[in-house]
């Protein structure tokens, strides 16, 4: 640890500080737990304390405007018995899979395109790709209303080419139209991970891997792809995990049968006033997310020791 | 690899991390000099009231007098999308001086003991406010005082195509609503707010009685009928508006705004009378009982209850105004075509006007309402 | 380096696919301009006119101003606190074996598994409860709280892959501590700092659900847009407003790109 030594042996030569410096030095995990400090600060405050008001609340019932804060699993029996909430979790489940799956596999080739093959203005590609995003997400999510609207951009255009008589209604209000709208709206936090794990990959490898005869397909499932699996877990988990809580795209395009569970904890904490069933929903969700993850990891855990 | 490799890469590092510098001072030159009119905004002084309001109530033309009292400035302004949503905000602890709930609401709100009651004689304008929309149902504190200043009312009816919907001679109906013929054609507005209370309109469930068991029952039924025939219901009228100008909708329920408003752009729509009765409602102002600045509150409501004020109303959002002067500029064709009266009591008592119900039965109506709205 | 023939290569049908990718990424958004210039409040087709009349009006209304300028504040805040917040915390895992490392990561990625409607609502509870007003400064550690997850998870792996010998030869060279972290560890993390600004800025000012419960009288941009909704006559002017968003997007990057050329050159 040469650069260790050095830094430390410099910090004691300032005077006031050899103590400290010392004991750091000795410690090396307490001056990296100094230096969390400021991050884990903010995190407690705002993670610590709102997570135990939600766990509190979950297990408390509405009375009037006020919480009975007897402690009971009453709501959560309700989540289990009604199955409005169970079908809602899995609607929530599967359009968000779908659009999470959907996404990283549209978004892959372009990281890659901009990883390996672009080799001036590599930055400006970046901020190309991310520059739609700067827009508000809710003019986005009206511009799809646009364009797969009654009167949108498919429709007129089908019609004038006359392969349609009548718009197709379908396009709008249903869970085809929030998977599209939200795969588009995220594509952003695909190609960054994506774009930056790819960024990484010692271009070295691949050269090694065509000297031992690799073609460009075995080259890329012996390295890149492998390499590259952290970048698409990322993208996956950035993805698929906040768009199952998402309520505004489902809102504005899902119509009647496009609701999510987002939409149900939103409206416990609005119209419906019931404020400790929607902490109920929101602990299901979690616990629900948490072992989708689980599982998820597990399986690219085995995927990846396959493909090594 | 050897040491000397590594440095030279560094030192490409370093060149374009002096570059991102570069652009990092560019872009903030932009950025500053971006918002010139937001420099000017930014001066607007701490000392202006605040008013949380539906989104459209934040425009200059409401606060005329307002701005002649203070420099031109306008009072702050924070926007909610529906009543229960500002409710929510305001019990989390979220303090403005003013409020904008409608009658239904209002004992409600009062009971969640929010807001201070507001001294009549403390608004200019209050002479001229209509009398019948001031006495409603749980709206009188103590010693005088009341709890709501109303400001603006009307109706929610149907807005339908003249040109897609074919009443076959026979009157205007809620059963519009409920045709199978325009099936994936209709809307609605999405809370419960005013969805349920139109279900009981078309169940023929009386408003005395809508919170028996019964009520519930049918009008429950109703909305289930209802539900498949809806290409969607929202709580945005953009979202109507545009479904209607395009023919997407045939008919939905709406605001009278949209009535206007369409009309407005040519779109060939009426605001329909339908022969149940349409659904009638006052909204108006209550003043937060930690308000910072009571006096701009009072100075707020004066100038939402001015003539100029309800002249913009009128004609612009087609809604009706408190001040019975605001109501003289318009001939009563014009008031007629909007659904409106120089005696608002005609109009809401000619339709049915809501009822406050109690929070129970608020949160058990929200809930199965959006229940239904989702499929169960 | 050697040459590597086959990557430098270009590759047809990827170059196709990028080409198509942009086509799709930027069509939706573009049609946000359109709509800005057409003569009707109601945005379908075909359009019926053009105008800039919502341009114009767009200059006299202050609110919309009010808060695009709130949501730029909050948005830089943000991206510049949560990356320095990452950075620190991303070089702390990396560079120290701390025990219960994967619990502190863990810990600090609790955000993303958590939807950000609780954590608006119950981090209003707490401000209440504490008796602080909401401000754009609640909006600012909603924001937050959202971001440093992404600002991590972004430079996380830049730090990774980090080699830390190179340190070690700077050190060895003479430069002190903070030197080397300047000259040394930061060019080679500095793509992972700039898709950390630039996605901590994104999603800030994107953000709507945390705004949503702790703005106090200064709304950001999207959650006065959700308030316009409600009025489609206002509704124009939102649309012109994020053509000017857009345009003035395209400006900066342009003139980033030109004073990063330069820079180049004169380096060389």
């Amino acid at each position: 640890m040469t650069e260790t030594s050095n830094s430390s042996t410099k910090a004691q030569r300032s005077p006031g500080r050899g103590g400290l410096s010392g004991l750091l030095h000795r410690h090396e995990n307490l001056r990296g737990f100094l230096l969390m400090t400021p991050t884990l600060l903010v995190m407690g405050v705002g993670i610590i304390a709102p997570f135990f008001i939600l766990v509190t609340m979950s297990l408390w019932t509405r009375q009037g405007f006020d919480f009975d804060t007897t402690l009971t699993m009453a709501n959560y029996a309700r989540t289990w018995n009604e199955p409005i909430y169970g079908a809602l979790l899995s609607r929530s489940f599967w359009i968000s899979g779908i659009a999470t799956v959907a996404t990283v596999i549209l978004c892959y080739p372009m990281a890659y395109f901009v990883a390996f093959h672009v080799h001036r203005n590599k930055m400006m590609w970046i901020i190309l790709m991310t520059l739609p995003f700067w827009t508000s997400y809710l003019l986005r999510v009206f511009a799809w209303k646009v364009i797969l609207g009654y009167e949108g951009v498919i429709n007129s255009g089908l019609m004038a080419v006359g392969l349609i008589e009548a718009p197709l209604e379908f396009l709008l209000y249903s869970q085809e139209a929030v998977i599209i709208t939200l795969a588009h709206a995220w594509a952003a936090f695909a190609i960054l991970p994506l774009y930056v794990s790819l960024e990484k990959i010692d271009k070295s490898l691949l050269e090694a891997a065509t000297d031992l005869g690799d073609g460009p397909v075995a080259r890329f499932m012996r390295i890149t792809l492998p390499l590259s699996l952290p970048g698409v877990i990322a993208a996956c988990f950035l993805i698929f995990i906040p768009t199952t809580g998402d309520y505004i795209t489902p809102a504005l395009l899902g119509g009647p049968d496009g609701a999510m569970i987002g939409n149900f904890i939103q409206l416990q904490f609005g119209p419906v006033n019931n404020w400790p069933m929607g902490a109920t929903l929101s602990m299901v969700l979690m616990m629900w997310i948490s072992l989708i993850a689980l599982v998820f990891l597990f399986i690219t855990r085995l995927a990846r020791e396959k493909i090594a | 690899m050897d040491i000397v490799d590594q440095l030279g890469a560094v030192r490409e590092g370093k060149m374009s991390r002096r570059a991102f510098a570069r652009s990092l001072l560019a872009s903030g030159v932009a950025i500053a000099t971006l918002p010139a009119g937001a420099r000017r905004a930014m001066a607007a002084p701490e000392d202006q009231g605040t008013y949380f309001t539906w989104g459209g109530y934040d425009i200059p033309e409401l606060f005329g007098p307002y701005m002649a009292n203070n420099n031109g400035e306008m009072p702050n302004f924070a926007v909610f999308g529906g009543s229960e949503e500002a409710l929510t905000k305001m019990r989390g602890g979220f303090v403005v001086d003013v409020s904008h709930p409608c009658n239904q609401a209002m004992p409600r709100w009062v009971a969640t003991g929010l807001f201070q009651p507001i001294d009549p004689s403390r608004l200019g304008n209050w002479p001229d406010v209509i009398p019948a929309l001031v006495d409603l149902e749980g709206n009188d504190a103590e010693g005088g005082s009341i709890w709501m200043a109303p400001f603006d009312w009307g109706q929610t009816s149907i807005t339908y195509r003249t040109d897609l919907v074919d009443l076959e001679g026979k009157e205007e109906s809620w059963d519009i609503l409920w045709d199978p013929k325009y099936s994936g054609k209709l809307g609605s507005l999405g809370s419960g707010a005013d969805a349920w209370w139109v279900g009981a309109i078309k169940a023929g469930v009386d408003f005395k009685d809508i919170d028996t068991p019964e009520a519930f029952e049918k009008i429950a039924a109703v909305m289930r009928e209802q539900r498949p025939l809806m290409r969607t219901y929202t709580d945005d009228n953009t979202t109507l508006e545009q479904a209607l100008s395009s023919g997407e909708m045939v008919a939905s329920m709406t605001w009278a705004s949209s009535a206007v408003q369409l009309q407005a752009e040519g779109v060939p729509v009426k605001f329909a009378k339908p022969k149940e009765g349409a659904l009638t409602w006052v909204c108006g102002l209550m003043i937060h009982k930690d308000a910072p600045k009571v006096d701009k509150a009072y100075e707020i409501i004066d100038s939402l209850l001015s003539v100029e004020t309800g002249h913009f109303m009128i004609n612009d959002y087609g809604y009706g105004h408190s001040n019975i002067k605001a109501f003289d500029a318009f001939d009563a064709a014009k008031l007629d075509s909007l659904g409106l009266s120089k005696t608002p009591s005609e109009v809401l008592s000619a339709g049915h006007f809501q009822v406050p119900q109690t929070q129970e039965w608020e949160t058990k109506m929200n809930e199965t309402f959006e229940q239904i709205k989702a499929g169960f | 380096m050697s040459d590597l023939s086959y990557i430098k290569r270009p590759n047809r049908p990827l170059q196709i696919y990028a080409i198509l990718f942009l086509v799709v990424l930027y069509l939706p958004v573009l049609f946000i301009p359109l709509f800005s210039f057409n003569d009707s409040v109601y945005v379908k087709f075909p359009l019926t006119g053009l105008t800039t009349k919502w341009y114009v009006e767009l200059w006299s209304r202050e609110p919309v101003w009010n808060a695009l300028w709130n949501s730029v504040k909050v948005g830089a805040a943000v991206a510049v606190i949560s990356t320095i917040l990452g950075v620190i915390a991303a070089r702390a895992i990396t560079r120290y074996r701390l025990p219960g490392k994967n619990v502190l990561v863990t810990f600090i990625m609790m955000p993303l598994v958590i939807p950000g409607i609780i954590f608006g609502v119950a981090l209003l509870i707490l401000m209440s409860r504490l008796g602080v007003p909401l401000s754009l400064f609640t909006v600012t550690l909603g924001h937050l709280i959202v971001c440093l997850p992404f600002a991590v998870a972004t430079l996380l792996p830049r730090f990774e892959g980090f080699d830390k010998s190179m340190e070690e030869a700077s050190a060895d060279l003479g430069e002190n501590g903070w030197w080397t972290f300047w000259r040394v560890t930061m060019p080679m993390v500095f793509p992972g700092i700039v898709a950390s600004l630039l996605l901590s800025f994104t999603i800030s000012f994107d953000e709507f659900i945390m705004a949503f419960f702790l703005t106090g009288t200064d709304p950001t941009l999207p959650m006065y847009i959700w308030g316009q909704l409600r009025f489609p006559q206002e509704f124009p002017s939102i649309l012109a407003l994020s053509a000017l968003i857009l345009f003035v997007s395209f400006f900066v990057v342009f003139v980033a790109q030109y004073f990063g050329r330069r820079g180049l050159e004169s380096d060389q």
